[in-house]
């Protein structure tokens, strides 16, 4: 009798542990993912500085400075999904690369003060996106195991608890660099 | 700052002259302490063959003069040594500061500020005894450093309430500053619990050090060989430790094979490479012109010194100025 009862007490004690464990690596992720939308937040407001700035001189950046203005604009809409935002975060990583690697091409812009401070800036929120994409990717990691791995899983479907999706590495990030290329240029 | 090629040329140029005064005074040292440290030898192992005989061996006595003699003999020893260490701290140590970078000031007397240990929270333990010299401070490449010796102590008391000192750190502590805002408390530590428990266990473990902050898991499986990271924000301790920031942390601590402390709070860097040693000191009894010695002390200054460089701390890549 005993011995049944000491079980059921058991068995209650680690559900409520592994339901507690889930809730809260379920808000570390939402959590974090306030802060990568933190820092993206601060890309698009830089961005308009950036765009304004160069577009007088990059006459053949003009479609890439376009298409970067209406990236910001959907990213800033109300009420995008979290996936929608992770997809045009990547869209506007690629974009925003290409225009920094162009400005190398540009003497009067690498000249120009305005443009090396906005260039460090950007440099900067890159970099914190980066380290928010990291830290978002393991927190998902964590709670995507805990919903697949034994016994979680079973307390994660009755929460209707879904895998989320991780930030891709964009494609400059993930290319080693190509001194050879580098120059030939 | 110079490299080691050029620091050869100022061994062989500028240091050895002054070298060759400070050998001789050395010898003199050398013969005086062997001279005296003969009769002390004779002397007191005649008292202790003495009491041996007439007292036997687990005598207090014997002990208690065996214990006394020792003493003693450092005694005799530091009294001779006492002067050579502060000629050799000025003529040899202080110059080699000076050649690295003219802008470095050098106090061999004094350690680092006790209030830089404390504030960087890498050891937990309060601290009774707080020593150190050879403390060096600057700026290299626009990047602020200090460093010294460190040996920090704390009393335990045994089971029969005696109290013992023992030692939380020794080796050298460096603060710099770091080319990257931050607000939060990002610390770096060994990686005990993981390399002596496996990896599932130890990472459990780790995750259960709730007073360093919350361990953050990071992306490089090299580096998490070394190390756990504890901070209070998950986002800024990887905006801190970028990815080539942590293969620069993880091939220093490859090169120095010593356990290494890292701490990120206050906008400061706090670097702990524990030695178990104190640095930039002479050994008595080996010749100054013996360059492979004075090759040692350069290295480790120079190695010091260019943890901005091998770092990269000196990049200015971000709004940082």
């Amino acid at each position: 009798m005993n011995i049944v009862l000491i079980g059921i007490v058991l068995i209650v004690v680690v559900t409520i542990l592994l339901y507690n464990s889930l809730i809260a690596k379920k808000n570390q992720v939402e959590n974090i993912f306030a802060g990568v939308d933190a820092v993206l937040k601060k890309r698009y407001d830089l961005i308009p500085n950036i765009v304004a700035s160069v577009e007088r001189y990059m006459e053949h950046e003009k479609s890439t400075l376009e298409t970067i203005t209406s990236l910001r604009s959907s990213a800033m809409k109300p009420g995008i999904s979290d996936d929608q935002k992770i997809a045009l975060d990547a869209k506007l990583s690629a974009a925003l690369g290409s225009i920094s690697v162009a400005i190398e091409n540009y003497p009067d812009l690498k000249a120009n003060e305005n443009v090396m401070h906005l260039q460090r800036s950007l440099n900067e929120i890159e970099e914190q996106i980066s380290a928010a994409r990291r830290a978002y990717n393991q927190s998902v990691t964590d709670l995507n195991n805990a919903i697949e791995m034994f016994p979680t899983n079973f307390i994660a479907s009755w929460m209707h608890l879904e895998r989320r999706a991780v930030f891709e590495i964009t494609e400059n990030e993930r290319r080693s660099v190509d001194v050879n290329a580098l120059f030939k240029r | 700052m110079k490299s080691i090629t050029e620091l050869t040329d100022f061994y062989y140029n500028e240091l050895y002259p002054s070298l060759k005064e400070l050998e001789e005074q050395r010898l003199q040292m050398v013969w005086k302490i062997k001279l005296y440290g003969s009769f002390w030898f004779i002397f007191s192992s005649l008292i202790l063959i003495y009491i041996l005989k007439q007292r036997g061996f687990i005598d207090p006595i014997f002990f208690l003069f065996l214990f006394g003699t020792i003493i003693l003999g450092g005694v005799i020893y530091d009294w001779f040594s006492k002067d050579y260490h502060g000629i050799f701290k000025t003529t040899v140590i202080a110059p080699i500061v000076r050649a690295i970078d003219p802008s470095l000031l050098y106090n061999p007397g004094f350690p680092i500020a006790q209030s830089l240990f404390e504030r960087s929270g890498l050891f937990r333990h309060s601290i009774d005894y707080y020593n150190g010299n050879d403390y060096v401070k600057g700026t290299i490449e626009g990047t602020e450093l200090e460093f010294s010796d460190v040996h920090a102590e704390y009393d335990i008391e045994d089971a029969k309430g005696r109290k013992h000192r023992q030692t939380l750190f020794k080796g050298l502590f460096i603060v710099s500053g770091f080319n990257k805002h931050f607000k939060g408390k990002t610390i770096i530590l060994p990686d005990s619990a993981e390399n002596n428990f496996g990896s599932l266990l130890g990472g459990w473990l780790q995750s259960m050090n709730f007073s360093r902050g919350d361990l953050v898991r990071m992306d490089d499986p090299e580096f998490e060989k070394y190390f756990a990271v504890y901070s209070n924000d998950q986002i800024e301790a990887r905006y801190i430790l970028s990815h080539s920031m942590m293969k620069r942390i993880t091939d220093l601590r490859k090169r120095l094979n010593v356990s290494l402390y890292i701490s990120f709070i206050s906008n400061h860097m706090h670097v702990a490479i524990e030695t178990r040693r104190d640095h930039f000191e002479p050994n008595v009894f080996t010749s100054l012109l013996d360059y492979q010695q004075t090759l040692e002390y350069i290295r480790t200054l120079q190695n010091t010194i260019g943890l901005i460089e091998e770092l990269k701390l000196n990049e200015k890549l971000w709004s940082k100025e």
